[in-house]
C-alpha cells in the first residue's frame, strides 16, 4: 500500500502547506483582499455601473434644467426643489401615494391572510381556490387593468350589474376624483393578494402542530391559539410581505398608467406616476430627478424603519 | 484543475465582465439606426417611425407598400411605435442612444421641441432635389412647418376638430339634419329636445387631458373672443375672455348638457354621447364603426365668431440621418404627402394636404358619396395655426388639459384655475424663448 494512502487527508494537505514557504503577513493579507475583490468585483461593477452611478447622476440632473435631448445642460441649483416642494400638487401627490401604500399594502396583506388561513383548512376545493387566487398575481398588469376598465365602467360593467343587484347605483370610479383612488387600489390589491396568500400559507405550514397540541391541552380557544402560536409563528414571513409589498406598492405603475393616466386631474397621481409624467410626458429631467431622489428618501426612510422598529419584534426560531 | 490557474481563471472572468461593459461606455458615431440605411438589392432603405395603429394604421401600410412596391430606389421601413407621445418619448431616448430612425411622424405638438434642439434636418434642398411643388401643399399647413424660411416639418395627417352628431337622434327630436350655427342654439334650442335620449341627460362628450381637450378648446377660447398665448409666447389664456370660456366649460357640465367621458370617441359610437367634438381623422373608421349615420358640421360659434384650429401630425427627417438616406427619405414624404395623398385622405379621414388632391377626380369623386369627408376641407379655408402656449411650450397641451379637467371635473372656477396654469405656462416658456432667442441671433 503506498504511503501516502495510509496518510489521513489532514496530514496530506498539511504535508502541502508545508512544502509552500509561508508568506510574508502583509502579502498575505494582500493576497486576500485581492480574492475577496475578484469574487465581488463583478457584481459591484454592475451595481457601480446600472444603479450606483445612476444614482450620482440623478443628484446631478436634479440640480439642472434639460430636456433630455439639449446638447447642454443648464445648472439651476435648487431650482427644481422649489419648483416640486412648493408646487400645488405636491401635496395631493405625496397623500395620493401615501393612501395608495397603506391601503393596498394593508388590505393585500389582511386579505392574503385570511384567505390564507382559510385555505389551510382541510376543505374541499382548496387547491383548486389556491390557484384561482394565485393566478393574478403571474398576469400582466397592463392586460389585468384593460379588464378591469370595463368591469368598472358605470353604464355596462360587471361591477354595475352586482351593484344593481342590491339596488346601488354605481360610482364612476375612473371619472370620479373620490373614487378613482378607491378603484386603482381595489385592482391592484386584487392582483397582488394571490402572491402573499401563498407566501402566508407557506409560513402556516411552517408552524409546529405541536404548539398548536400544547395549547389546546392547555385550554386555549381559536382566537388564543391564533393571537399566541400563528401569528408569533408568521413573524418572519409577515416582515418578509411588509417589506417587499411596501417597495412594490410605492413603485406601482403599470395599473396606473392603463386605468387612469394619474387622473381624473390628479386624483390617482402618486410619486412614480409624477417621476414619469416630468420625465417622459414633459421631458423634465431636473425634477423627475427630484421625484427620483425624493421617492429613493422614502423607500430608504421606510426600510431602515422597518430594521429598526419592525424585524425586532420578529422571532425567527 | 488542469492547465488553468487561478490568476488566469479571474483575469479570464475579469476580462469577460469588461467587455460589455466597456462596450456600454463606448461612444458610437451620431448617425441613425444601425443595420437599416443599407442597400438591399439596389434599393435604399431607409426607417420611417409611425404613429397609426387600427384602421389608419393599415391605411399608412397600405400606402407603404404601395410606394416600396411602385420604385426601384427606396425601401421604407416602417417601424409603429405607439401614439403621438410614445413616438416621441421613444425618439428622444433614440436620440440620446444614437439610434434615431431616419425620419418620424411627428404631431403637432411634438415636431418643435425637436426642432428647437436642431435634431430636425432643413429640408428645403431635398425638396427642391426631388422636384416636389412646394405651392401644391395647402399654404395654411405647409407654413406650419417652416421656421425661419425653413421648412422642417412637411404636412401629412393633417386634422382639424369637428362637430359631430347622431343623425338618428337628431331625427328623433325633430332637428334639421345640421350642426347647430352657436352655442346658444345647441344648449338653450336643441338641447331640452334631446336629452330624453340620453341616460343621464348630458348629450356632450368632453374628452380627458390626455385625449387632447386642449385642442378641442383652443376653437372654443377663440370663439370667445381669447386665446392661450400670442405668438411671442405672452400667456393670455386668464384673461377675461378666456376665463369667460373657461366658465361656459364649467357651466356645461354644471347645466347637465355636457359629461367628462372616459372614453368620448366610444361613447359617441355607442349612441351613450349624442354629439362630442373630435378630429377629422378617424372620421371613416368612426362611420364604420357608429351604430347609426354620423353627421358632421362646423364647430357652433361663440359670443365673438367663428374659431377652429388645425391638427395633426406632419413628417421630419432626423438631423442625424446620413445625405443619401435623407434624399430617399425625401422622395418617401413626397409619395405619402403629394401622389398618394387622396389615398390617404379617402381612407383616414385626414384632410388632403395637396391642393391638387383636393381638386382631383379621385376626391372630388370620394366627396359627393361622402359628404362628411368634405365638412372637415370646407372648414380649412376658415382655420388657423394654434397658439404657441400648446404647440410650442413643452407639455403645455397637458398642463392646459389638466386644468380644464379642473374644471370640468372638478367644477372648480376658472379663473383661479387659469391663474395657474398661466403661471405653469409662463415658466415652461421661458426655456424656449431663450432658445428661440439662440436660434435666431
Amino acid at each position: 500500500m503506498p504511503l501516502s494512502l495510509s496518510l489521513p487527508a489532514s496530514a496530506g494537505t498539511r504535508e502541502r502547506a508545508v512544502a509552500r514557504p509561508p508568506l510574508p503577513p502583509l502579502r498575505g493579507a494582500l493576497r486576500e483582499r485581492l480574492t475577496f475583490l475578484a469574487f465581488v468585483a463583478p457584481n459591484l461593477s454592475l451595481l457601480a455601473v446600472f444603479s450606483y452611478w445612476p444614482l450620482v447622476q440623478n443628484v446631478w440632473l436634479s440640480f439642472v434644467e434639460w430636456n433630455m435631448i439639449a446638447p447642454e445642460q443648464l445648472w439651476v441649483g435648487l431650482e427644481n426643489w422649489a419648483i416640486v416642494l412648493s408646487g400645488a400638487d405636491f401635496r395631493q401627490i405625496a397623500l395620493n401615494t401615501l393612501l395608495f401604500t397603506l391601503f393596498s399594502v394593508g388590505l393585500t396583506l389582511a386579505l392574503g391572510l385570511s384567505c390564507a388561513l382559510l385555505l389551510n383548512q382541510p376543505l374541499a376545493g382548496r387547491n383548486a381556490a389556491r390557484a384561482v387566487l394565485f393566478t393574478p398575481t403571474l398576469l400582466p398588469g397592463s392586460a389585468i387593468a384593460l379588464v378591469w376598465i370595463y368591469m368598472l365602467d358605470p353604464r355596462w360593467g360587471l361591477i354595475r350589474t352586482v351593484l344593481s343587484w342590491v339596488g346601488i347605483a354605481s360610482p364612476r370610479w375612473l371619472i370620479d376624483p373620490a373614487w378613482a383612488l378607491p378603484a386603482v387600489i381595489l385592482v391592484y390589491v386584487w392582483k397582488a393578494v394571490g402572491y402573499s396568500v401563498v407566501i402566508f400559507l407557506a409560513g402556516l405550514q411552517g408552524i409546529p402542530r405541536e404548539l398548536y397540541e400544547a395549547a389546546r391541552v392547555d385550554g386555549a380557544g381559536p382566537w388564543d391559539r391564533f393571537r399566541a402560536v400563528t401569528l408569533p409563528g408568521l413573524g418572519p414571513i409577515s416582515f418578509f410581505l411588509l417589506v417587499t409589498s411596501l417597495l412594490s406598492a410605492i413603485q406601482a405603475f403599470d395599473i396606473l398608467r392603463v386605468m387612469t393616466a394619474g387622473g381624473p386631474v390628479i386624483a390617482t397621481t402618486t410619486l412614480v406616476y409624477q417621476l414619469y409624467n416630468e420625465g417622459f410626458v414633459a421631458f423634465n429631467a431636473g425634477r423627475a430627478a427630484v421625484y427620483s431622489l425624493l421617492l429613493f428618501g422614502v423607500m430608504l426612510a421606510l426600510t431602515a424603519a422597518q430594521l429598526r422598529f419592525v424585524e425586532r419584534r420578529v422571532t425567527y426560531s | 484543475m488542469n492547465g488553468t490557474t487561478k490568476r488566469q481563471l479571474f483575469g479570464r472572468l475579469g476580462a469577460a465582465a469588461a467587455v460589455p461593459l466597456l462596450a456600454a461606455c463606448g461612444t458610437q458615431p451620431p448617425s441613425a439606426t444601425e443595420g437599416s440605411g443599407t442597400k438591399t438589392a439596389g434599393k435604399q432603405k431607409i426607417t420611417y417611425w409611425g404613429s397609426f395603429s387600427g384602421a389608419l394604421g393599415q391605411a399608412e401600410q397600405g400606402i407603404v407598400s404601395s410606394f416600396n412596391a411602385a420604385q426601384n430606389e427606396v425601401e421604407v421601413d416602417y417601424q409603429f411605435q405607439g401614439s403621438y407621445e410614445d413616438t416621441a418619448q421613444k425618439l428622444t431616448a433614440a436620440l440620446q442612444a444614437r439610434t434615431a430612425p431616419d425620419m418620424s411622424l411627428l404631431s403637432d405638438v411634438w415636431w418643435f421641441k425637436f426642432y428647437l434642439d436642431k435634431m430636425l434636418m432643413p429640408l428645403d434642398d431635398l425638396i427642391k432635389a426631388e422636384k416636389v411643388q412646394t405651392s401644391d401643399y395647402v399654404d395654411a399647413l405647409l407654413k406650419e412647418g417652416v421656421r425661419n424660411g425653413k421648412t422642417y416639418w412637411l404636412p401629412f395627417a393633417r386634422s382639424t376638430p369637428l362637430f359631430y352628431y347622431n343623425k338618428d337622434a337628431w331625427a328623433k327630436a325633430g332637428l334639421p339634419d345640421r350642426g347647430p350655427r352657436t352655442w346658444d342654439e345647441l344648449t338653450k334650442e336643441w338641447y331640452p329636445k334631446l336629452k330624453g335620449q340620453t341616460q343621464n341627460g348630458a348629450i356632450f362628450a368632453h374628452p380627458s387631458a390626455a385625449s387632447y381637450i386642449a385642442w378641442l378648446f383652443q376653437g372654443v377660447i377663440w370663439q370667445f373672443g381669447g386665446e392661450y398665448s400670442d405668438a411671442d409666447f405672452t400667456i393670455k389664456i386668464h384673461e377675461p375672455k378666456g376665463v369667460q370660456a373657461g366658465e361656459f366649460y364649467r357651466s356645461s357640465v354644471k347645466d347637465g348638457w355636457a359629461y367628462a367621458a372616459k372614453d368620448e370617441s366610444g361613447d359617441f359610437n355607442s349612441g351613450v354621447a349624442l354629439t362630442a367634438m373630435m378630429s377629422t381623422g378617424g372620421l371613416v373608421a368612426r362611420q364604420q364603426n357608429a351604430k347609426f349615420p354620423v353627421g358632421t358640421a362646423f364647430l357652433p360659434e361663440g359670443p365673438a365668431g367663428f374659431g377652429c384650429c388645425t391638427g395633426g401630425a406632419g413628417m421630419s427627417i432626423l438631423a442625424s440621418a446620413p445625405k443619401e438616406r435623407a434624399q430617399a427619405a425625401m422622395k418617401w414624404i413626397a409619395y405619402a404627402t403629394g401622389t398618394a395623398a387622396a389615398t390617404w385622405s379617402m381612407a383616414s379621414g385626414y384632410m388632403p394636404v395637396r391642393k391638387s388632391a383636393v381638386s382631383g377626380p379621385q376626391f372630388t369623386e370620394f366627396a359627393k358619396t361622402n359628404p362628411n369627408i368634405k365638412t372637415a376641407v370646407d372648414q380649412l379655408a376658415k382655420v388657423r395655426p394654434q397658439d404657441s402656449a400648446r404647440v410650442f411650450v413643452p407639455n403645455g397641451d397637458q398642463i392646459i388639459g389638466k386644468g380644464l379637467e379642473r374644471i370640468t371635473i372638478n367644477g372648480e372656477a376658472a379663473e383661479p384655475v387659469w391663474k395657474d396654469v398661466a403661471d405653469s405656462l409662463k415658466r415652461e416658456a421661458d426655456p424656449v424663448v431663450r432658445k428661440l432667442r439662440a436660434l435666431n441671433a
